[in-house]
């Protein structure tokens, strides 16, 4: 790890002014993703500004929304009762990540933050337009089980590693940022990004521009609600591929649908199509089926992940049987 | 060490800044000028690393175990790497360094987290018990008691990281039933293979109710 | 019957006797030895897999502040053990040589050890290494097993001696196969796995004085290694120390000295202060060996009513291309089954890769996954339940030796093992059984290793107040080494257990070979028994000496003088009680001591002495998604006497963990284009956690194999493992129709 510059902060400005001060300088929180692709020098900030101190760790009811503080742990929004009762996909979907240590160390800001864990991205030994654009995409004709089906671009076929931002997709939830030129609301669809020509980027953020906060919209989403992480084993892995489901069901009858999925592509996946398919029909295995094969249209499959045109929709299917039929 | 800033003062910052950007610029600047890309950004990465060793050095304070400490600390060191290398407290362990195996966990405020995920300078003021400080002279805390009855270990390398994490994990209210404490402790890696017996201990643990 | 089984819960066994230590983190590893003027080296590995390295740029890191070394085959001092000649002088020259450090500019691997970087701080030295930059003139690799596999060759060691364990085999008719009435013909392959104990391999390389070496090194055997290092250096053996007195989990990789200890034993020379070196967990899968990508087929032939014709069993498994490793992956095929007809082929491949070496259950493993799945696919083609299946072909003699067992208890196992998974609820027919979406199956197979026993020596040492001290070279890598051998002797002395030591893992100690091939307690435990009934030998007579009514204790026998209460006594008679202290006050001695030494003896021309296993698994798979979660095991070990329980049972639970590695998620992928690991994290290289691991209940026959050593035992920690993953595949085919033969088993092959 090169050395680098390191200074504490507590309130957003200063943060920014910080950050903005120097090249190269990153904002640190959690430090679970960051210290580890610094570790491999695979980052190298010259300088980390330590927002901890900055106080964005509430979780509160305001309004029609739930607005969660950026600095919220993982753990802390996970057990959160407020959470637990008015956006249990939420609370799902974190403790469906990482482990409890990792969780108790993650915030909400940083797991947006989550780099890719490509495997050539991983390794500076190997190409990567991410890591270093122009090198070449290692993964296109490589070992690609674990990447992207949806989105995908010559230049990257990386996914998003995020449980997290599953659900917030699916929830329609609102990114508030505060950097240089003030504050600013994005649509969590809009926060990430595909990868296009610029695989380096993940996402939407300008620069020296950091997250304050989530918003999540109340919704009628308290109940038949499930996200469903298919892994290589029991617990502690990345998604295969991964899906958060929540329904409103009265009378049988679909009255609103959320869908999204993780493990296929450079962004959280929402799945408006197949939500619309949903709506306003019966909670049967033939709606879900249906709904899940209108889900993997325009789905691209390479040598080692062609599974996932099957596992994908499979996945759907029983996350919205688990959501119809909560344990 | 007297070239020591604090990161808490942002005077320094822009002291250390403004030395910093004045010895990149001045020394290197022909050299860059000339140079690709490539062994230019090595060479500043280079003296870079000259300049932050000579004065980047950061105070820290922190409670370890119970007891007090005043260092001394470059920012990349991690909490992990000072508790083994620099204090000797090499009950904690370095499984993979990437988070990956909980063999380095530790207690930072009562809560688990991982000490190689973590630069040490991000603990400033704050608590941290590692597993040197869970027995009271020559009383083991009832899990380290457990661990033995159960054989919850073999190579007992995971042991320290694994006893901490179970502490925590009950503390959570995450050992309600065997599922619940497979599923919580999951972040911690035994390849001797000795979950179940690591389950009956925690359960254990849990039932006779004691505060941990 | 049942009472030759007991259940770990029932069972009062000794605590692990360095449990305290290992909860409170007393225990020391090889890396945590803090040395007066420590040093840190961190190593820099090769980015290409095959070629030479043209040059190497090392003025960056020798400027980084802190950066006392930078050291490559440019700079490196002479290994005087390598220069000797051409071959390792370790090695018998057929098998290659082992890879040298800094020896040359060539390039064997990607992520060969290249360059080492030693500085003041380990921060220090991993940034210094980070700037080293080195160019290489590459050649074409080979790394890919499929593409090449038509390259196999009979291992050297084979070619020289037709009977060695690796060459053809063949019994009966070699075309048995062909006129069978039913038959099975399959392929299955293991992919690369890797040890990955939790400890990183580490090594702190002390040079006392010029010729006076000390290392803290994570090996499983110290003595092999103080031969090994006192050769490379030209040294009398007794100048090397080598000090493991814990070892953080190895499962075999600890059993072969690797480049990373002699790179750290020259930066000592080089730097003149003591250095430690850590390897990374990638490194872990690059320059420690692994367990060999595996291909292997069975055809195998059956009479109608189940009694098995022949079987032909081919194996080709992957080395490097400098080093020839083998492993007895079909040793169990020619022994385990009453066929009359078999052939067995072993092959090696040679690739651009670093050399496998040992992974716990060796060969046996790799070939037990094709021997049991291929027993399953018979009995099911048969329609015969695959328990009735092995014992109708059970041999109660070895057919491949022609010798009879020393003993052989797998009925037993099979029975009472059947009873405790539910083998009553497994119906015949794949996806019969389910649990609302999830499909329910149950399978079994079989495990085997030989009762292997080795010279080990004990020094013992009584003192007055009745504690017994006992020294041993002999590492202890999990199992309980130590609180096995405690329980030994005071099962031997009747002396209570807290107040007997037992210390290893110092070459300095008497002698032992490697803790590995489930030796052991078979071969340690012997020297233990041996040094203990010598000390009581001196005792009777020191004791008969004094006349009166201790005269009896001349014509005792040495196995009934026993420690009582603390009090000497002859067992099972009203003798003279004496106390120990009195004794040694009588005598003017402080202490008596004795050195006993125990090796094999003829009984293994005249048996065949195995150790057995049989393991059940229930396992769940979900319709849909493919999901796999193994709900039970039942394991069962006919491991001779079983000396301490406790930790007894702690080794099958950990075989059984990682059988259910080994068939569901383990595999270490190489992107051959690049000839490098893509899967090198735990991260991407699964091993089991908590979640994946069910209940495994465990039973042991405890019954002596004597003939196999005095202590009885047969040994565990292979049979552990081996024949967990066929038994978890066979379920998995019970429970979902789908043969996979091809490791490991993912949710994405099974929809």
């Amino acid at each position: 790890m090169i050395q680098f510059q390191y200074v504490r902060t507590s309130t957003p400005k200063a943060a920014v002014d910080a950050v903005s001060k120097a090249q190269n300088a990153r904002f640190i929180a959690g430090g679970t993703n960051l210290v580890d692709l610094m570790k491999r020098d695979i980052m190298k900030p010259e300088k980390l500004v330590d927002i901890n101190n900055i106080p964005l760790k509430g979780i509160e009811q305001q309004g029609n929304k739930i607005v969660i503080g950026a600095l919220a742990l993982n753990s802390q929004v996970a057990d959160n009762k407020l959470v637990q009762e008015k956006l249990p996909l939420l609370s799902q979907s974190l403790n469906a990540g990482a482990s409890a240590q990792i969780r108790n160390m993650a915030t909400v800001g940083g797991n947006m933050m989550q780099r890719t864990r490509c495997n050539y991205f991983y390794d500076t030994a190997m190409p990567c337009n991410k890591r270093e654009p122009g090198s070449g995409c290692g993964a296109l004709e490589g070992f690609n089980r674990m990447h992207a089906i949806f989105g995908t671009s010559e230049k990257c076929i990386a996914v998003h590693p995020s449980d997290m931002c599953i659900a917030l997709v699916a929830l329609d939830a609102t990114v508030v940022t505060t950097g240089p030129k003030g504050e600013r609301r994005i649509p969590f669809s809009e926060f990430h990004r595909l990868p296009g020509d610029n695989p380096e980027k993940d996402n939407n953020l300008m620069e020296n521009e950091l997250i304050t906060a989530v918003e999540i919209p109340d919704n009628a989403f308290t109940r038949n609600v499930h996200y469903l992480k298919i892994r290589d084993r029991a617990s502690y892995a990345f998604a295969v591929v991964s899906v958060a489901a929540a329904l409103h069901i009265e009378n049988n009858t679909i009255k609103d649908a959320r869908l999204a999925m993780g493990g296929v592509s450079h962004k959280p996946w929402r799945l408006t199509g197949a939500e619309k398919a949903l709506i306003g029909k019966p909670a049967s295995e033939e709606t879900f089926r249906n709904a899940a094969n209108i889900a993997m249209e325009g789905a691209k499959t390479f040598k080692y992940n062609a599974f996932k045109l099957k596992l994908g929709p499979n996945t759907i299917v029983q996350a919205l049987k688990n959501a119809a039929e909560p344990v | 060490m007297g070239d020591n800033h604090n990161p808490d003062q942002p005077e320094n910052e822009s002291f250390a800044e403004s030395r910093r950007n004045f010895l990149k610029n001045s020394s290197l600047l022909t050299a860059i000028a000339v140079t690709p890309g490539v062994v230019a950004k090595a060479a500043e990465n280079d003296l870079g690393e000259k300049i932050a060793s000579a004065f980047e050095k950061v105070p820290l304070k922190m409670e370890i175990n119970g007891v007090k400490q005043q260092l001394s600390v470059e920012p990349r060191v991690t909490l992990l790497d000072l508790l083994r290398e620099q204090l000797n407290l090499t009950g904690t362990k370095k499984g993979c360094d990437y988070g990956q195996c909980g063999a380095c966990t530790v207690h930072v405020n009562g809560q688990r987290v991982l000490s190689c995920l973590s630069l040490a300078v991000m603990h400033e003021g704050q608590k941290i018990t590692t597993i040197e400080g869970l027995a009271k002279g020559d009383q083991l805390h009832p899990m380290q008691e457990a661990f033995i009855k159960h054989d919850g270990f073999q190579c007992g390398y995971c042991t320290p990281g694994q006893i901490m994490s179970a502490i925590a994990c009950i503390r959570e209210g995450h050992a309600e039933n065997e599922a619940d404490i497979r599923e919580f402790m999951s972040g911690n890696i035994c390849r001797c293979g000795a979950y179940p017996n690591i389950v009956d201990a925690i359960t254990e643990v849990k039932n006779n109710g004691q505060k941990l | 019957m049942n009472e030759a089984f007991f259940d770990k819960k029932d069972y009062k066994s000794l605590d692990r006797v360095d449990g305290r230590l290992k909860v409170t983190g007393a225990a020391r590893y090889s890396a945590e030895y803090q040395l007066s003027g420590l040093v840190y080296a961190v190593l820099v590995e090769s980015k290409i897999a095959k070629g030479t390295i043209k040059s190497i740029d090392s003025k960056a890191a020798e400027r980084a502040p802190g950066v006392l070394a930078v050291i490559s085959h440019v700079n490196a001092i002479k290994v005087p053990g390598y220069q000797t000649s051409n071959q390792h002088p370790s090695e018998p020259p057929v098998n290659g040589q082992p890879l040298r450090a800094f020896y040359d500019n060539n390039v064997y691997y990607n992520g060969q050890p290249v360059a080492v970087v030693v500085a003041s701080t380990l921060e220090k030295a991993q940034y210094g290494a980070s700037l080293v930059k080195i160019q290489y003139e590459k050649e074409q690799h080979k790394t890919d097993f499929d593409a090449n596999m038509e390259s196999a060759v009979l291992p050297a060691q084979a070619k020289k001696n037709p009977k060695s364990p690796v060459a053809d085999y063949s019994r009966g008719d070699k075309n048995a196969f062909a006129n069978a009435p039913v038959k099975i013909d399959a392929e299955y392959v293991l992919p690369t796995e890797v040890h990955n104990p939790m400890e990183l391999q580490a090594i702190t390389a002390h040079w006392e004085a010029e010729d006076k070496l000390t290392v803290y090194d994570k090996v499983q055997g110290t003595q092999p290694t103080q031969k090994q290092f006192a050769k490379e250096w030209n040294l009398p053996p007794e100048n090397v120390k080598v000090i493991a007195t814990f070892v953080g989990g190895a499962f075999g990789n600890g059993l072969h000295n690797w480049p990373h200890e002699t790179a750290a034993i020259i930066a000592a020379k080089q730097v003149k202060k003591p250095v430690k070196l850590v390897l990374t967990r990638e490194q872990m899968f690059t320059m420690v060996g692994y367990r060999p990508y595996t291909w292997q087929k069975i055809q195998m032939g059956a009479t109608k009513d189940g009694k098995l014709v022949a079987i032909n069993h081919e194996s080709v498994g992957q080395t490097s291309s400098y080093e020839e490793f083998t492993e007895s992956t079909l040793q169990q095929t020619r022994m385990m089954y009453a066929s009359p007809n078999i052939n067995t082929r072993y092959r090696i491949l040679k690739l651009d890769v670093s050399t496998p070496i040992w992974m716990r259950g060796p060969g046996e493993a790799t070939g037990a996954f094709a021997l049991e799945s291929a027993m399953d696919e018979m009995a099911f083609s048969l329609n015969i339940d695959p328990i009735e299946f092995r014992l109708m072909n059970y041999t109660d003699s070895d057919p491949d030796k022609q010798l009879p067992w020393s003993t052989k208890y797998l009925k037993e196992c099979y029975d009472a093992g059947k009873e405790k998974i539910g083998w009553e609820k497994r119906k015949m027919q794949p996806g019969s059984v389910r649990s609302g979406e999830w499909l329910v199956g149950y399978g079994m197979g079989t495990g085997t290793f030989g009762a292997n026993r080795g010279v080990a020596a004990v020094r013992a040492e009584l003192d007055a107040e009745g504690n017994l001290l006992m020294q041993c070279a002999i590492t202890d890598i999990g199992p309980g080494t130590g609180t096995a051998m405690v329980q030994i002797a005071s099962n031997t002395t009747g002396i209570a257990t807290d107040k007997i030591t037992f210390q290893l893992g110092n070459s300095q100690f008497p002698k032992a070979g490697n803790q590995g091939g489930s030796s052991t307690v078979n071969s340690v435990g012997p020297a233990v028994q041996a040094a203990c009934n010598a000390l009581k030998e001196q005792l009777k007579t020191m004791i008969a000496s004094n006349g009166g009514s201790q005269a009896a204790f001349a014509s005792a026998k040495t196995d009934d003088i026993l420690f009582v209460n603390g009090q000497i006594q002859i067992a099972g008679s009203d003798s003279a009680k004496v106390d120990i202290g009195t004794l040694f006050k009588q005598n003017n001695i402080r202490k008596i001591e004795t050195t006993q030494e125990s090796k094999p003896d003829e009984n293994r021309n005249k048996y065949s002495m195995y150790a057995f296993s049989m393991h059940f698994a229930e396992v769940h798979v979900h319709s849909l998604t493919g999901q796999i979660r193994v709900k039970k095991v039942v394991c069962c070990a006919d491991a001779g006497t079983i000396i301490s329980p406790k930790t007894a049972a702690n080794q099958m639970i950990g075989g059984a963990t990682g059988g259910i590695g080994m068939a569901l998620m383990e595999s270490a992928i190489i992107d051959h284009r690049f000839g490098r690991y893509v899967t090198k994290d735990f991260a991407e290289y699964h091993v089991p956690v908590h979640a994946d691991v069910p209940h495994v209940e465990v039973f042991f026959v405890n019954k002596p194999d004597t003939l196999a050593d005095p202590v009885g035992s047969k040994g565990l920690g292979e049979i552990a493992i081996i024949g967990v993953a066929p038994a978890i595949a066979n379920a998995i085919f019970n429970a979902t129709g789908k043969r996979i033969r091809e490791l490991p088993i993912t949710p994405d092959k099974l929809i």
